[in-house]
């Protein structure tokens, strides 16, 4: 419990209406999108400047307190939740926009900008920042670059850390780090940039980024095929990169995730079908035409069962937002649903559909899958209701046996969502003692007493109680 | 939902539902359309911060505190985050539910509850003694005291709320209900019956603009019969957490208006249309589903009503002027109504539609929220207001009285150029006299 002393000094030093102490803004601080965790922070605090985080950090290093970084909250992997209690570090009111330099072709931000805010500000210029994750228009900068989210684009464009040139910030005791600039050519030292990309706030806090800028495509078109047996669909993508074709987007639902989302947005999706796949070309206009000539040919190929073209940039925009909704959507088919996103190498996605059909069957569990195919991530959702203990375990045993398939084929736990609390185990899995222990090092050698969000990522970490742990996810 | 087993720490008595409030999987998306999460940034003002607060009261976690009262009471209920939301959940509807719990765990103070009883139980069921509370008001204006205020700035030196109360108030007329014929026959070949569900606000604050819809109606071919015992729609009980008293007037309008024998129920108030359609929600299991089910069918608002039935052009008359249209937060989120109005605006030879970034952003006036959260429905507004400005469109069309007092007012405040018009207004204008 922190002294009033305490909170009158955060309050002086962040402003009165930045310190939050009482039970129902903690109760509301506790959680992101990640079902079935949540904590309780003693203090939550969101500094509108530099001085406002020293502040901040002070007072942690002071009582010895957890610090857990917030962006919008809307991770995936619990990686927000304060898992050891302590302070909330709330980073949405450092939010300007700081630079367009449309010489060197960056942007530069503070942390808690929204991320479509700085897509439209660039775009404004004629510029295109491509990382566009389901959440876009909550996320924060700070908090895609903390978990280097990916998104619908990733396929084509990369991910988070693919634009990231600079980071700027605070280490556990507040000295400042500068990792990265605008060069395009940089060796020099280790690329710290690129360990913070990810490190989902157990290595420092970052307040400032500096993103590389692309050219916006000057033409994109996008189609639509519709299959009866999601295996075929699982086989054109495949062969649509064999054909090294690669697609901006090219997004994959199974036939439970085309009826939640038609549900809530209506725009026409066919309910009867096992699969569907959204194509989206983009670049220069021949070259999509050509493209798009491609993928159609690999589509009758394999025989899909309808193949369309949006009719223009509405419809396509219509149907890029319907399947950012998906997660959402098929949270109207029960109270609970718990997603993971497994991500395979591409040659093997056919192989991890059937591989999924079959534990479902095992399990006797429903599962909505969908997710970025083109890239290999997948996001199978258990649709459950977490008040069903028994049906719960089956989940997570599920997830747990779907994990030892992937990671056998040469994939990983997490495409974009992050390890946070949800994953832990299975990240232990996928690296070994040995690459666990490395890690270790390197995050003591950021955050030596383990003040910054500690619970996350590694197993063996403390957590207190009031957190709830997904069964299945600690083994 | 009010049958629903345990409430944990709310009163079982009209308590928002578990399964409603769990349906939340807090993806945030909610979060970019509040408008009070907007203004505030606080998790706990924002819809997923709001039903976290409604589900740790069911779990028992938190009591039903004064802060969860006053953000039930801080929620617009605009509707915004239920059209944001992919998984379904209503906050705006759990947060009508935690109005009602406030009455019980927060009882007014004897006066203040005795005044909310009179004004909910006994004036707005009771047309009659509405209409004689707003005598004053026009009594007020006709003896030019309401022009001296205005002109001589007294009202600066109101308290910020009365000062607000005189200046949003527009030249009363008599109530339109006392004057409007009960049948006003079709012109032309008939299409059909319509009952014309005549709202408390459009009455008394805006006769004319009601005038215009029953004329338009009755010029595209419909009998417009307007029952003088209609009662208040119900919306403002549901908004102030009395569910009782609204379900006893939408029990009494559904026996009038099913008596009537019309095919259709149209109203041009978004917020009555909004009311209408959820009797079906909030009588469920206490009166006959069939009488529900067939009620709910007929409603219509005004646009929806035109743009179904086919608008009648024919006859029609330019109306050279640019328009920008707000939507109001009852039409757009409460009814999913965001294509008719624009296609009626646009069936309108010589109008040029304007569109205003955000135009389906609250306008802040939320029923009684524009006169008890002064201050931050007067910053909502103005977020309204510099979009309408940017258009630089003649007028600005909205759709619902109350929108149309709270702009109107700030148009005034602001000296902005755009007279504000209801869409039947604008549509009036076309026809032939």
């Amino acid at each position: 419990m922190l002294s009033k002393t305490v909170i009158d000094h955060l309050r002086r030093k962040i402003g009165t209406g930045n310190v939050y102490q009482e039970r129902e803004d903690l109760l509301v601080l506790g959680y992101d999108a990640t079902p079935e965790i949540e904590g309780l922070p003693e203090v939550a605090v969101f500094p509108e400047n530099r001085e406002g985080l020293e502040a901040a950090l002070e007072v942690s290093r002071q009582e010895g307190m957890a610090i857990t970084p917030r962006g919008a909250a809307t991770g995936l992997s619990g990686g927000s939740t304060p898992a050891a209690g302590g302070m909330i570090l709330g980073l949405t009111r450092m939010n300007r926009i700081l630079e367009i330099d449309e010489e060197n072709l960056t942007a530069t931000a503070e942390t808690g900008v929204i991320t479509s805010n700085l897509f439209n500000a660039v775009a404004a210029r004629g510029l295109f920042y491509p990382p566009d994750p389901g959440s876009q228009n909550v996320s924060t900068l700070g908090g895609n670059v903390a978990e280097n989210a990916g998104g619908l684009r990733g396929l084509k464009y990369g991910v988070t850390r693919n634009y990231v040139m600079a980071l700027s910030g605070l280490l556990y005791d507040g000295t400042e780090f500068v990792a990265g600039n605008k060069c395009v050519k940089d060796v020099a030292g280790y690329s710290l940039r690129d360990l913070l990309v990810g490190s989902e706030g157990t290595l420092g806090i970052i307040t400032e980024i500096t993103v590389r800028l692309v050219n916006p495509p000057q033409d994109k078109r996008t189609l639509l095929a519709y299959f009866r047996d999601i295996r075929t669909a699982g086989e054109a993508v495949s062969r649509i990169i064999a054909a090294r074709i690669i697609p901006a987007t090219l997004e994959i639902m199974d036939k439970t995730t085309i009826n939640c989302v038609e549900d809530y947005a209506g725009i026409g999706l066919p309910r009867d079908m096992a699969a569907l796949l959204l194509i989206e070309v983009d670049g220069h206009p021949a070259v999509v035409a050509e493209e798009v000539e491609g993928v159609r040919k690999v589509l009758n190929d394999v025989k899909a069962d309808v193949i369309r073209q949006a009719a223009n940039a509405e419809e396509a925009a219509q149907l890029a937002a319907a399947r950012r909704t998906a997660l959402s959507a098929v949270a109207r088919v029960s109270p609970t649903t718990i997603l993971e996103d497994a991500t395979v190498p591409r040659s093997r996605l056919a192989e991890t559909f059937a591989e999924i059909e079959r534990l479902k069957e095992k399990y006797g569990i429903r599962v909505a899958t969908y997710g970025h195919a083109g890239d290999g991530n997948l996001h199978p959702t258990a649709v459950t209701d977490e008040r069903n203990r028994e049906e719960i375990e089956k989940v997570h045993a599920f997830f747990s046996d779907l994990y030892e398939k992937v990671l056998s084929m040469g994939g990983t736990v997490s495409g974009e969502h992050g390890i946070g609390i949800a994953k832990k185990g299975y990240l232990l899995r996928q690296f070994g003692k040995g690459g666990m222990d490395v890690m270790r090092r390197i995050k003591k050698g950021f955050d030596p007493d383990g003040r910054l969000n500690p619970g996350k990522i590694f197993l063996d970490e403390g957590v207190s109680t009031g957190v709830k742990i997904p069964g299945g996810a600690n083994v | 939902m009010s049958e629903q087993p345990p409430a944990g720490n709310f009163h079982p008595q009209d308590a928002p539902s578990y399964e409603s409030i769990l349906q939340c999987m807090r993806c945030g998306f909610c979060l970019a359309v509040c408008p009070t999460y907007a203004l505030t940034n606080r998790e706990r003002s924002s819809p997923r911060g709001r039903a976290a607060l409604a589900r740790a009261v069911t779990e028992g976690k938190l009591e039903f505190t004064s802060v969860v009262r006053d953000e039930a009471f801080l929620c617009l209920d605009c509707k915004a985050c239920s059209t944001a939301c992919p998984s379904g959940v209503r906050v705006g509807t759990i947060m009508e539910f935690c109005r009602s719990q406030a009455q019980i765990f927060y009882p007014p103070s004897l006066p203040a509850g005795m005044l909310r009883d009179f004004i909910l139980k006994r004036m707005l069921p009771t047309p009659a003694l509405m209409e004689a509370s707003m005598l004053p008001a026009r009594l007020y204006q006709r003896i030019g005291l309401q022009w001296a205020v205005r002109h001589l700035g007294v009202n600066r030196f109101l308290p910020g709320v009365l000062a607000k109360m005189e200046g949003i108030l527009p030249t009363l007329a008599p109530p339109l209900r006392l004057e409007i014929p009960e049948l006003i026959p079709a012109q032309g070949p008939k299409r059909g019956r319509v009952g014309f569900f005549l709202g408390c606000a459009m009455s008394l604050v805006f006769p004319e603009v009601s005038r215009q819809t029953a004329r338009i109606l009755s010029q595209q071919g419909f009998d417009v019969v307007t029952p003088k015992e209609v009662k208040c729609c119900g919306a403002p009980h549901l908004a102030e957490g009395d569910r009782e008293t609204a379900r006893r007037l939408a029990l009494i309008n559904i026996d009038l208006f099913l008596a009537l024998d019309v095919d259709f129920i149209v109203t041009d108030c978004a917020g009555c249309g909004c009311a209408l359609k959820e009797y079906e929600e909030i009588l469920e299991d206490r009166a006959d589903h069939e009488r529900l089910r067939l009620f709910r069918s007929k409603i219509r608002d005004i646009s929806e009503f035109l743009v179904e039935v086919g608008i009648r052009t024919e006859a029609f008359r330019p109306v050279p002027l640019s328009v920008t249209y707000h939507e109001p937060c009852h039409l757009v989120h409460g009814q999913g109504l965001s294509k008719p109005p624009r296609q009626v605006i646009r069936a309108i030879p010589g109008v040029e539609l304007r569109e205003m970034k955000e135009s389906s952003w609250c306008c802040g006036m939320a029923g009684s929220f524009a006169l008890k959260e002064l201050e931050t429905s007067r910053r909502i507004l103005e977020r309204k207001l510099a979009n309408v400005r940017d258009t630089d469109a003649d007028i600005l069309v909205t759709a619902n009285p109350g929108c149309h007092l709270q702009l109107a007012w700030g148009v005034r405040e602001l000296g902005m150029k755009q007279p504000v018009w209801h869409v039947v207004e604008l549509l009036g204008r076309s026809l032939p006299s």
